[in-house]
């Protein structure tokens, strides 16, 4: 690293970051540690280290939260993206420089939108008492049905991924040089092979971030399941905000919260390797 | 018809604007601003009412976000600066603040119309001191709506009815401190002590797929029941008075072998606020007769104050004597407070799964 004086500009920043990020996750990864006295709201002062907190992880049945989390949110992410793909690629490449201009607009509109609006809106929509009811009864769909609540929620991740995926999209697809498709064509490839072949390996480095958007979104949602979960289909996160805020066992919180992070990262760390190793140009 | 001449209608505008000015003047008063902490929907708005009854407090209401054990971690982190005057809770709540020595001890020195409420009901800490102000009584039991449930219920084996599927709605195992899984292990020959065949019983529901919601906040319950989503379900009062408001709800607080619970609503006043004394006087204003009548028409809980009138609409929830014994189940509450991490874990492991 060169000396150049920058770097005093970065203190401010990095001090933030060890405020707010390394120390709260520090207490947290302490706190996992601590013993919890059942009454109490969170570990007594000095009560005394274990294991315990996390070794009650190991069942079926938390294995099975986690399963279904991360399951639902590969879902919703990978066809989140997959929807995004062309939607990025029309507008990028479609529409003239005004119309490009609206529908970017529309899609940052989205995610203002509040989570919270989106989400009852498909509640009221798909939900057990609403509009559709009979039409998914006539189709033999109960929507009571534990998988049909499943879908509901990935649905109701889906409304913020399509977007976020979707601006992410554009720079990389703009970043793509379309006279490399042109010039497949222009040598007798059809149009879906050249795409195949050129679009989409220059644009994986975007896909992969678009993906891990999504996912990181995805298994950290908490609203989402909340509402259209009906408290049958729970996320991780729901167990932790349980442990934190309503039985105040903030040890086994903590210690969930920490295998959630290390599960994630792995994600990521393995993703990133996979797309680099494979699409390295 | 006379004309109204320009003259006239200036003196007639001056008088208005001299009469509004001079109406609007009166002694000149320091109201004491305190922060609290209540339940949203209709007890908020009794709370509201009843503090515009009065004028040396100012109160700037929070509300309560999920249960009542919510807003515990919070406190925890901030204390020993305490950030609110007082907090609405109920037993369980009131436990947990207990243990942690965050309450002020009442009186009836400090509090007077503590003198009108049952002794008995009051939660007490380890000295056995009176460290809560109770304000009105509410139940948890089991209700269903008349118009749409296809089940006359009438005992708890009737929730296993097949023509319930998907029409009731649970509490989740972080509502109702868990009692309707109390009531299910009483009525499987167990206990609070001895949870094993309430947890086979409610296994037994989760699995016959009558569960439709299982509710995670306290307006999932009456949101539910409203909206036609579910049709019965275990609940507490608050919520089933909003829905008693729209529909006819059939409450079953006096039916033999259908446990009923009663719970109680009040004030825990903080250490460490500047306003203490106002906030005390407050709450004993809140506790008066004609408070705790107001209260109890709005907010949809009995109040405790034994001078106060009991509502019509509330009549589900005095018993007699005989009654009491008969309907109303008092369980350990040391005991159910002690057990709620473990019954919550349990539940994530044994009944989620079925869900």
């Amino acid at each position: 690293m060169k000396a150049d004086g920058s770097f005093p500009l970065l203190l401010p920043a990095i001090a933030i970051y060890l405020g707010l990020f390394f120390l709260p996750l520090s207490w947290l990864l302490l706190e996992s540690f601590r013993l919890y006295t059942p009454g109490g709201i969170g570990a007594a002062a000095g009560a005394p280290l274990t294991l315990a907190n996390y070794a009650e992880l190991l069942t079926p049945a938390f294995a099975r939260f986690f399963l279904e989390t991360m399951q639902i949110s590969l879902l919703a992410s990978l066809t989140g993206v997959l929807l995004a793909f062309p939607l990025a690629y029309w507008i990028t490449r479609k529409l003239s420089a005004r119309w490009r201009a609206i529908a970017v607009g529309f899609f940052v509109t989205l995610m203002f939108l509040s989570v919270l609006v989106r989400t009852y809106a498909l509640e009221l929509t798909f939900g057990a008492a609403g509009p559709l009811r009979p039409f998914l009864l006539a189709l033999g769909i109960s929507p009571n049905s534990r998988d049909y609540i499943a879908i509901l929620v990935g649905a109701g991740l889906l409304h913020y991924i399509v977007p976020m995926a979707t601006l992410t999209l554009l720079g990389t697809i703009q970043n793509v040089d379309p006279r490399l498709v042109d010039a497949a064509e222009a040598l007798g490839a059809p149009a879906w092979k050249a795409h195949l072949t050129i679009t989409l390996p220059l644009s994986m480095r975007g896909v992969l971030a678009a993906f891990l958007f999504a996912f990181t979104f995805s298994i950290s949602a908490f609203i989402i399941p909340m509402i259209l979960g009906k408290g049958r289909v729970l996320f991780i996160s729901n167990l932790i905000y349980n442990r934190f805020s309503e039985i105040a066992d903030y040890p086994s919180g903590a210690a969930i919260s920490i295998v959630l992070f290390a599960v994630a990262l792995a994600i990521v760390y393995a993703m990133s390797r996979f797309v680099a190793k494979q699409w390295t140009p | 018809m006379e004309q109204l001449t320009r003259r006239q209608a200036l003196a007639t505008a001056g008088a208005a604007v001299l009469g509004g000015t001079l109406g609007s003047i009166r002694p000149a008063r320091a109201a004491t601003e305190i922060t609290a902490v209540e339940w949203g929907g209709d007890v908020v708005n009794a709370m509201k009412q009843i503090e515009a009854k009065q004028d040396k407090v100012k109160v700037n209401w929070v509300l309560h976000q999920g249960g009542s054990g919510a807003i515990l971690p919070k406190i925890k982190a901030s204390w020993p600066r305490a950030d609110y005057d007082y907090v609405a809770g109920w037993e369980g709540s009131f436990n947990g603040m207990v243990k942690e020595d965050w309450l002020v001890p009442v009186t009836v020195e400090t509090v007077p119309n503590l003198a009108d409420i049952p002794q008995k009901i009051i939660v007490k800490n380890a000295k056995g001191e009176w460290v809560a102000i109770p304000r009105a009584v509410g139940g948890i039991y089991v209700a269903y709506r008349k118009d749409i449930c296809p089940v006359e219920v009438k005992s708890l084996d009737d929730l296993f009815d097949p023509r319930l599927k998907g029409k009731i709605c649970w509490p989740g195992p972080t509502q109702a401190m868990m009692l309707p899984l109390v009531a299910l292990s009483l009525h499987a020959g167990g206990n609070e002590h001895n949870m094993d065949p309430g947890f086979a019983l409610m296994k037994k529901l989760a699995q016959s797929g009558n569960i439709g919601r299982v509710g995670v906040t306290d307006t999932d319950f009456s949101t539910s029941l409203t909206s036609g989503e579910t049709a019965a379900g275990f609940y507490s009062e608050p919520q089933l008075t909003m829905v008693a408001k729209s529909f006819p709800v059939a409450r079953l607080t006096k039916q033999a072998g259908v446990p009923t619970f009663l719970y109680q609503s009040g004030f825990a006043v903080f250490k460490n606020r500047p306003n203490l004394q106002a906030t005390l006087e407050f709450a004993n204003f809140c506790i008066s007769p004609e408070m705790s009548t107001l209260y109890g028409e709005v907010a949809g809980e009995a109040p405790l104050n034994v001078k106060a009138k009991t509502p019509d609409s509330l009549k589900h929830l005095a018993f007699t004597p005989e009654e009491m014994d008969k309907y109303v189940y008092v369980p350990d509450f040391k005991e159910v407070l002690a057990q709620q991490d473990a019954w919550s874990k349990r539940w994530e492991n044994e009944i989620a799964p079925l869900l």
